[in-house]
């Protein structure tokens, strides 16, 4: 009700997404600025804008896909999943075989891409309700080792199925990003290249963006509602206690298999999308590093929560993107510098061979851990430090922070 | 008494005196889809609009009309607040039968008494619990007919008893008999007269067993018209369809009566009914009520709990908190001193106050859109008003009794002295007696007599028609009237000195700590209470003194506790005369029960009953 936000006469409002005013304004402000983005008109936040870093902001809004697909999974019904690059592999080989140029050096049908993004998931979703069967008999750790198997079955199979995946060593093209109403030769829509769209002109970076986005926003709306449905909700029952479930009348197996269903199905398109975003992928892409990359997007933005999500997958997209420009900077200073500074900071950079430091930036030549190596230490630092000390993740703290203001002047 | 059989053929008198039913019908007729009441089942506030209301109530009351139910029979509501509630009233009201209301708490000897006195033919009983109530009394009660139940749970052992009837089943029955005698409500409904008696509202009973005193159109009329409805009584415009209210007490006391039910039908205003009386302070939080009337035990209990959560907070919040309530007492001060009124200096600090505490603290009150608050029903400590009033709740005391439908004073806007129940209403009579300074009222309001009970009748009335309200009160700056205390309450000490014990007791119920104390003293040398705690706040207290306690007993004997309960005696002792003041008191061993006759079901408590039980207690501390 208008003024009284607890007081609820219809069970609409009282499940709304947005039921405050405050938060549809805040979500509203929110949206603009990231359409507002590739204009660069944004004070402070111009910088976004820029070429590369739309780029990665599009990696951002594709990783959120997949992470939302092993938020349902792990987040939802409590599966722990190391499986989830190979579903992602497996969309992005259906949508390379659906959609590549036929005449190509790879498998390719030429289909439109109404075709191949869809297929691509529900491939995807299909192999994993057909693995399910594995799964739901496991919990726990011993789930996690067999997701794990998963991985290392598809490296194999990715290596060496070469017509579709052009092997270990070159990889293969993905169809681009292009809207086709069938094989006609100009697209109806190009996302990669530049051009004019209602009369603005747009970098095809911006294109993308704007796509990519629309997608992501889509997905999300898709799994908030999941959530406040009776699959959602069995879900969590499931989460929560299994066997608790199973006596309120959830049918295990069944909402296990539909989770991983489902979870496959966000994978095979977020997949898809990155393949085709990034252009040529090698089969090892898929690998187990990826999977441990959607585990620290959902742990340390908040497991079961969308906003959780986007905060996790936002915070470890564009942690290497921090972590190399902080190297480069001490780099810098330690190569231009002679103060006090630039000796710390040479301890934990190795600029030359034979310079010792924590993090080398000349990969595979002497000690230290390289750029990458130390991302992954960091993920592993920070899923231990958020099960630890904030279980509920990024989001978790904004809930601190929000109930702190909502029960003011008490605390509770 | 003419059967509706026989009348039923006549043509309809066309007359007709708005009732209650009437102005339901009106309601319907011009905000059909405005919202009359909400009733929280299933997780949200389930919604009835005056169209809805109205059928409801014509279903009902040709269901009445099926069961035989007569002009003047009584038909009897014993359930908690629910839209069942009002509904049934409302029926009972357009058939011209009376209807009696029950507490819930009420245990089955009080319903065999309340019963039978009324002579109830259809009685409605919530759900099991009070049916089990009815059906051990039973046989006392040969006038009831049929026994109405809401909730189907539990009455699989009368299955084939032909006395009960489901509530959705009597509707069904209703709606047939309204198929097949169209027009027979309406004509029942024009032959109300003024004189009909629409109510029992019986007594709490503080002396004696409970008398029903009889309410009638007139009287309703003169509330709504007279109390309710005039302007300038209340901030703004006078009550409308846009009020919200939370209906929270019990409806079979005249307070909430009059303030849900009546208000309701007189001006529309939309009522929510709370889930049950410990849901209060959520159900006030989520409503907002625009109007709301308190009695003074709810108002000591949200204060409570504010200081009790205040005290709970971070440090940060601490503080401010802190700082909050001490614009609180600034701005209390300045208001009280002021007639109510913000004065220069307190709209400045409100204004500082309201968006660091007062804003977030009415939200969680519930009172941040409450535009009039009421109290009364019984004596409040005038620090609890000012405490409401520096927060910005604009809170008046009130004052009235069943016998005149609660017409007698209030604090109007621009004048409300607190510590005092107002000035009398204008247009009524209210006079103070000179020998016994007793308060008496004559005007429409004042009730018909008590059901069967002329002897009783005529002991309340004054040789001249006054209505003795058994109060005795004094003028305070000749318009507003204080309450010095019940007359039969009064102490006289054994040096001759009048005392009024509520204004002590009262005193000491400020305090979080107390939840119930009475003073003794009458024919003695000197005062003593006895005192209750109040179990919440002391074993929070103790537990953050981490003194450990079992049962309530063992923790009002802790020499902590009493020696905490004796810092609250001595603050009282120091606002009052030397005579006046508490010499010994002893703590109460348990907690109070209406169910155990210590308390009335309005949760007073009954003197004389306490006396008898604590009697050892008492005579220990008057002991050499």
């Amino acid at each position: 009700m208008r003024g009284r936000p607890l007081l609820y006469t219809r069970y609409e409002a009282d499940q709304a997404i947005l039921n405050t005013v405050t938060k549809k304004v805040m979500v509203l402000i929110f949206l603009s600025a990231l359409l507002l983005i590739p204009f660069q008109v944004l004070p402070g936040l111009d910088f976004l804008g820029e070429n590369d870093w739309l780029r990665l902001l599009s990696t951002v809004a594709i990783f959120i896909i997949g992470a939302l697909g092993l938020n349902i999974l792990l987040g939802l019904a409590g599966q722990v999943s190391l499986g989830h690059a190979f579903f992602m592999g497996v969309g992005a080989y259906v949508a390379a075989v659906l959609g590549s140029d036929p005449e190509g050096l790879r498998l390719g049908f030429g289909l439109p891409m109404w075709i191949w993004l869809p297929a691509a998931g529900v491939v995807a979703a299909g192999i994993g309700v057909a693995f399910g069967p594995a799964a739901v008999r496991v919990r726990g750790l011993y789930l996690a080792f067999v997701t794990l198997g998963l991985v290392f079955v598809g490296d194999y199979v990715f290596r060496n199925l070469i017509s579709v995946t052009g092997g270990a060593e070159v990889g293969r093209t993905f169809p681009p990003l292009e809207f086709r109403l069938w094989k006609e030769d100009t697209p109806l829509i190009d996302f990669a290249s530049d051009g004019a769209w209602f009369g603005i002109e747009l970098t095809s970076e911006a294109k993308t963006f704007y796509f990519v986005l629309a997608v992501a926003i889509l997905f999300m709306l898709l799994a908030k509602n999941l959530q406040r449905t009776r699959v959602g909700r069995a879900f969590q029952a499931i989460r929560d206690r299994d066997i608790a479930a199973e006596i309120m009348g959830v049918d295990e197996v069944s909402f296990k298999l539909r989770a991983f269903g489902i979870s496959s199905f966000y994978a095979g398109v977020s997949g898809a999308l990155l393949a085709s975003f990034v252009g040529t992928v090698i089969p090892a892409r898929w690998d187990l590093f990826l999977s441990i990359q959607f585990i620290a997007i959902v742990l340390i933005g908040g497991a079961g929560t969308v906003a959780g999500v986007v905060l996790g997958t936002a915070f470890v997209t564009l942690l290497p993107r921090l972590v190399q420009d902080a190297t480069l900077w001490m780099e810098d200073v330690v190569e231009t510098g002679d103060n006090l500074l630039a000796t710390l900071l040479d301890l934990v950079v190795a600029t030359e061979s034979t310079d010792f430091g924590l993090i080398n930036t000349l990969p595979g030549v002497g000690p230290g851990l390289s750029v990458f190596q130390l991302n992954q230490v960091i993920y592993g630092l920070l899923i231990i430090l958020f099960l630890i000390f904030e279980p509920l993740g990024l989001f978790g703290i904004w809930i601190r922070i929000r109930n702190y203001w909502k029960g003011w002047p008490f605390t509770y | 008494m003419t059967s509706l059989a026989e009348r039923s053929d006549a043509p309809p008198t066309g007359v007709g005196i708005r009732t209650a039913a009437v102005m339901v019908r009106e309601w319907a007729e011009r905000l059909p889809d405005g919202v009359a009441m909400r009733e929280k089942d299933y997780g949200i506030w389930q919604e009835y609009t005056w169209t809805d209301v109205w059928e409801l109530v014509q279903d009902a009351a040709h269901g009445l009309l099926a069961l035989e139910v007569e002009v003047g029979d009584r038909v009897s509501i014993h359930s908690e607040d629910r839209p069942e509630w009002i509904i049934l009233d409302m029926a009972t009201i357009a058939v011209r039968a009376i209807t009696t209301g029950l507490y819930p708490t009420n245990p089955s000897t009080e319903v065999e008494y309340l019963m039978a006195d009324s002579g109830s033919v259809v009685h409605l009983a919530e759900d099991q619990e009070q049916a089990d109530k009815v059906m051990e009394v039973i046989e006392s009660l040969p006038h009831l007919r049929t026994i109405i139940h809401i909730e189907p749970r539990g009455f699989r052992k009368w299955r084939d008893d032909p006395r009960f009837l489901l509530w959705d089943d009597f509707l069904e029955m209703g709606r047939e008999h309204r198929a097949a005698n169209p027009g027979q409500l309406e004509r029942v409904m024009s032959d109300a007269a003024l004189d009909d008696a629409i109510t029992l509202v019986y007594t709490s009973g503080t002396t004696g067993p409970p008398k029903g005193a009889m309410l009638t159109n007139t009287n309703f009329l003169f509330c709504v018209e007279n109390l309710v409805g005039i302007e300038g009584r209340i901030p703004g415009k006078p009550p409308n369809p846009a009020d919200s209210i939370l209906t929270y007490l019990p409806l079979c006391h005249i307070a909430e009566r009059i303030f849900s039910a009546w208000h309701m039908a007189g001006f529309g205003c939309t009522l929510n009914f709370a889930e049950s009386i410990e849901t209060v302070e959520q159900n006030l939080r989520e409503v907002q009520p625009t109007l709301f009337f308190a009695v003074p035990r709810i108002l000591e209990r949200i204060h409570a709990g504010i200081i009790i959560k205040g005290k709970d907070g971070t440090w940060f919040k601490r503080v401010w908190f802190g700082f909050g309530m001490k614009l609180v007492s600034i701005i209390g001060a300045q208001r009280v001193a002021n007639d109510g009124d913000h004065t220069f200096l307190s709209r400045l600090l409100y204004l500082i106050g309201y968006p660091i505490v007062f804003r977030a603290l009415k939200e969680r009150i519930g009172m941040r859109r409450v535009r009039y608050a009421a109290v009364g029903a019984a004596p409040i400590a005038p620090e609890l008003i000012q405490y409401f009033l520096g927060m910005g709740v604009p809170l008046f005391e009130l004052y009235g009794m069943t016998e005149n439908s609660a017409v007698a004073t209030c604090n109007f806007p621009g004048s409300n002295k607190v510590g005092t129940v107002g000035a009398p209403y204008p247009g009524i009579g209210l006079r103070i007696d000179q020998e016994t300074g007793e308060i008496q009222t004559k005007h429409p309001a004042v009730f018909k007599g008590y059901w069967n009970k002329p002897e009783k009748t005529a002991e309340a009335f004054t040789e001249d028609g006054w209505l003795r309200t058994g109060d005795v009160g004094e003028w305070v700056d000749g318009t507003h009237v204080k309450i010095v205390d019940r007359m039969k309450d009064i102490i006289i000490t054994s040096g001759g000195k009048n005392i009024s014990p509520s204004e002590i007791e009262n005193s000491l119920k400020t305090s979080p700590y107390i939840k119930e104390a009475m003073v003794i003293g009458d024919g003695r040398k000197y005062l003593t209470a006895v005192i209750g705690i109040e179990l919440d706040v002391v074993g929070d207290w103790a537990t953050r003194k981490e003194i450990p306690y079992t049962t309530y007993r063992d923790l009002s004997e802790k020499p902590e506790v009493i020696e905490l309960v004796q810092g609250v005696v001595n603050e009282t002792n120091k606002k009052f005369a030397r005579v006046e003041n508490i010499r010994k008191f002893r703590m109460i061993p348990k907690a109070l029960d209406h169910e155990d006759g210590e308390l009335t079901a309005t949760q007073k408590l009954k003197r004389q009953a306490m006396t008898e039980l604590l009697r050892e207690i008492i005579e220990d501390m008057y002991g050499s």
